[in-house]
């Protein structure tokens, strides 16, 4: 049995995170849930259903989560990681479609996309706008071709979990993780998932600052 | 004429407020010694501004010497503002990793 951790990093998310942990624990038994400095009960209630659960004192941003739970898994021996989101946009039963390519060796890192034949309720201005534009960025800044640049739904094998080590802390770390899947050459692979779209996520403002973040963190490194 | 004199009044204020705050220790060596000379090459700017002005006009540009010294000086800003945005940056991966040390060992005490 190879060594499965699905890491969940919280903010704030009492009214979803506990159906989010009884869902993936149907396909995953070790859930990480990294509670980011939230105010509310997300760190209790995430004990109580049985997740391991970190706990940043201060809010630090998704990537930073992210890593903290990457660096406690690999630890802990984990063989795949799955990334997933807090908030119950993405469906636990698609997590077997990502795991799979990794099992069969077929890919190190598998990628969930919206854009991939399932049809997600992406908004509108989304799909056709700001969606769009961060493909061009990223093709632009990172030399990255792929269907979702900004998808939170992804798994990793221990050797790319490993060497991705997320530097930036906010929201740019999903284009860090393409553009450091690519420096490293790993076998990469896009899935189509499901999207439910219970709030907006990123607006347009969201993804200034993803671009910000990216620039200062090309400067610095 | 009046206009220099007041500034230097002005600076000659400052000076002293520095020497007043090295006594007390509030700042440190290295931070009185870039005080001290940035209040004293403003001090020389001023008392010298009609030579600026002339070598100011003599490298081609059309403002006069105080004029160039405020492009100089918004430059200058611009430029430590930056760095002062990548010593932020570097601070938030710091805090970063503090936080992420706590909350992993805080987890391994547990077990």
């Amino acid at each position: 049995m190879d060594q499965l951790f699905c890491i969940i990093p919280a903010y704030n998310e009492e009214d979803c995170i506990a159906g989010v942990i009884r869902e993936v624990k149907k396909v995953i038994n070790n859930i990480i849930v990294v509670d980011d400095g939230s105010t509310d009960n997300t760190y209790n209630i995430s004990l109580n259903e049985g997740a391991i659960v970190l706990r940043h004192i201060i809010n630090r941003g998704q990537g930073a989560a992210l890593r903290t739970g990457n660096e406690y898994a690999l630890s802990k021996k984990a063989e795949i990681i799955v990334h997933f989101d807090a908030d119950g946009q993405f469906k636990a039963d698609e997590i077997d479609d990502l795991i799979k390519y990794i099992r069969k060796g077929e890919a190190d890192i598998v990628l969930g996309s919206r854009f991939l034949e399932k049809k997600s309720n992406i908004p509108f201005l989304k799909k056709y706008f700001i969606l769009p534009i961060a493909r061009l960025i990223n093709f632009i800044i990172l030399g990255i071709k792929l269907t979702d640049p900004q998808s939170g739904f992804r798994a990793l094998n221990r050797k790319a979990a490993f060497k991705i080590k997320i530097e930036n802390d906010g929201m740019a770390h999903c284009s860090e993780i393409l553009s450091k899947s690519f420096y490293y050459k790993f076998k990469i692979k896009e899935v189509p998932i499901t999207v439910i779209y219970n709030n907006y996520g990123q607006k347009f403002s969201g993804g200034l600052r993803i671009l910000k973040d990216m620039l200062i963190n090309k400067l610095l490194n | 004429m009046i206009q220099q004199v007041l500034a230097v009044i002005l600076i000659i204020f400052f000076l002293l407020r520095l020497s007043w705050q090295k006594k007390n220790n509030q700042i440190s060596f290295s931070e009185f010694i870039f005080w001290l000379f940035f209040w004293i090459i403003a001090c020389l700017a001023i008392v010298f501004i009609k030579k600026i002005d002339n070598l100011v006009s003599g490298l081609g540009f059309s403002g006069s010497g105080i004029e160039v010294l405020i492009y100089f000086s918004i430059f200058i800003l611009f430029y430590l503002i930056f760095r002062l945005r990548l010593k932020i940056e570097k601070m938030e991966k710091n805090i970063t990793k503090i936080v992420r040390n706590l909350a992993i060992n805080e987890k391994e005490d547990k077990e």
